[in-house]
């Protein structure tokens, strides 16, 4: 991950759930209410780029953080159910457009066994599903028409791509239609 | 919030990224972003001011949470300035790589959106174009320690020595090897690949297979 990498800066932009540990006076802004003070136990949504150092700086003599952070919503319980029962059948993007950045991120900040094995699980599954696809895409058209009963299903799954999930579809794409090229050229001459 | 128009500057970047030509150079928005910056360093100086220096951040975390906001969304400006201006010197070199010149820009850009009315400008910032000037210059110097092979000539072999190429544009008299060529606009010719792959590339010839 580059610090001039555009994914990893929007994946930064992304909003984690933040309880705030203590009162700050001038912080109002942050939860739309200039003009008053940030209370100790405000509830907010802040972007992951102030989160997580407000979370791992400790304020004042006790050690305290000045905030404690959640599991933002694309990681929740819900969700990890819902990849647990099957991982093509969930539209990552709808949970967020970087959702493997955002989760990598996150579990750098928390110890969760359990979500990185179903991640894992979830990469690999839909990995494979993806280079399907892939396959198909670059095939050509007269084989198209056979996947006609697929196609609908197909789309739908392939809209649901997070960000890297699509480079990687558009790599498997472009390589196998290259290697189709290649092949009818060497035919030809 | 801090931080919201730095991002829409990344934003901007993301597109770009997936875009052939380059799109216009966000001056307000980088200025608007630099202003934040500026004002977030303005806070930070009166905030640490009644402390002289001697500003210990145990005995008054309050302060110290609010100066550390103020870092971070400095810092995360910072960043998303620096990476919206590489994408686009990255886009810039590959330009120059390609074979595109500033005047080939601004005559590009204007064609396809014609009616948005930027007379001509090549879309980029006064600084972009300096960098871009600068950057051929340091290629061309680069290829002239080879006077035999054109680092920048196609990487496909070709099929034929000569080829039919049809004139898109008037390009004026051009020197081969067999004497000269009229390039006027509408003729047809029968020439060296090697001697006009650069005219093709910019538009001003068409290869007729």
């Amino acid at each position: 991950m580059s610090y001039y990498d555009i994914d990893a800066i929007l994946t930064d932009a992304e909003k984690i759930p933040c309880t705030f540990e203590l009162d700050v006076p001038d912080l109002g802004y942050l939860d739309n209410n200039p003009t008053a003070p940030l209370k100790s136990g405000t509830q907010l949504q802040l972007p992951l780029w102030l989160a997580e150092m407000l979370a791992l700086q400790s304020a004042g003599d006790e050690g305290k953080s000045f905030v404690s952070i959640e599991l933002p919503p694309p990681l929740s319980d819900e969700v990890v159910q819902a990849l647990k029962a099957d991982p093509r059948a969930v539209a990552l993007r709808d949970q967020s457009a970087h959702f493997y950045n955002l989760a990598t991120r996150m579990l750098d900040l928390f110890e969760e066994k359990e979500l990185v094995e179903v991640l894992r699980k979830t990469f690999a599954v839909r990995a494979a599903e993806i280079a399907l696809h892939a396959r198909k895409g670059a095939a050509g058209s007269e084989e198209k028409a056979s996947n006609l009963g697929v196609g609908g299903a197909g789309e739908e799954f392939l809209r649901g791509l997070d960000e890297w999930e699509r480079k990687l579809f558009r790599k498997a794409h472009d390589g196998a239609k290259a290697g189709k090229e290649w092949m009818d050229g060497v035919k030809k001459h | 919030m801090y931080g919201d128009l730095g991002n829409k500057l990344v934003q901007h970047a993301k597109r770009t990224q997936n875009l052939a030509h380059l799109p216009p150079y966000q001056t307000e928005l980088v200025r608007a972003v630099t202003r934040e910056v500026r004002d977030l360093d303005k806070d930070v100086r009166s905030m640490l001011e009644p402390f002289q220096g001697s500003f210990d951040p145990n005995a008054d975390p309050a302060v110290s949470c609010t100066l550390l906001v103020d870092h971070m969304a400095m810092r995360r400006n910072k960043r998303c300035l620096l990476a919206y201006h590489r994408t686009r010197t990255d886009k810039l070199e590959e330009l120059v790589w390609n074979g595109t010149d500033i005047p080939d820009l601004a005559g590009q850009q204007r064609a396809p959106g014609a009616p948005n009315g930027d007379n001509g400008s090549s879309h980029l910032s006064p600084q972009e174009e300096d960098y871009m000037r600068q950057y051929s210059d340091l290629l061309a110097a680069y290829k002239g320690q080879w006077t035999d092979i054109d680092l920048t000539g196609s990487l496909e072999p070709p099929r034929d020595l000569f080829i039919d190429v049809r004139v898109l544009k008037d390009a004026g008299e051009i020197q081969t090897e067999y004497g000269a060529i009229n390039l006027t606009k509408n003729s047809q010719f029968y020439v060296r690949q090697g001697d006009v792959e650069r005219l093709i590339a910019q538009g001003y010839l068409q290869k007729l297979s």
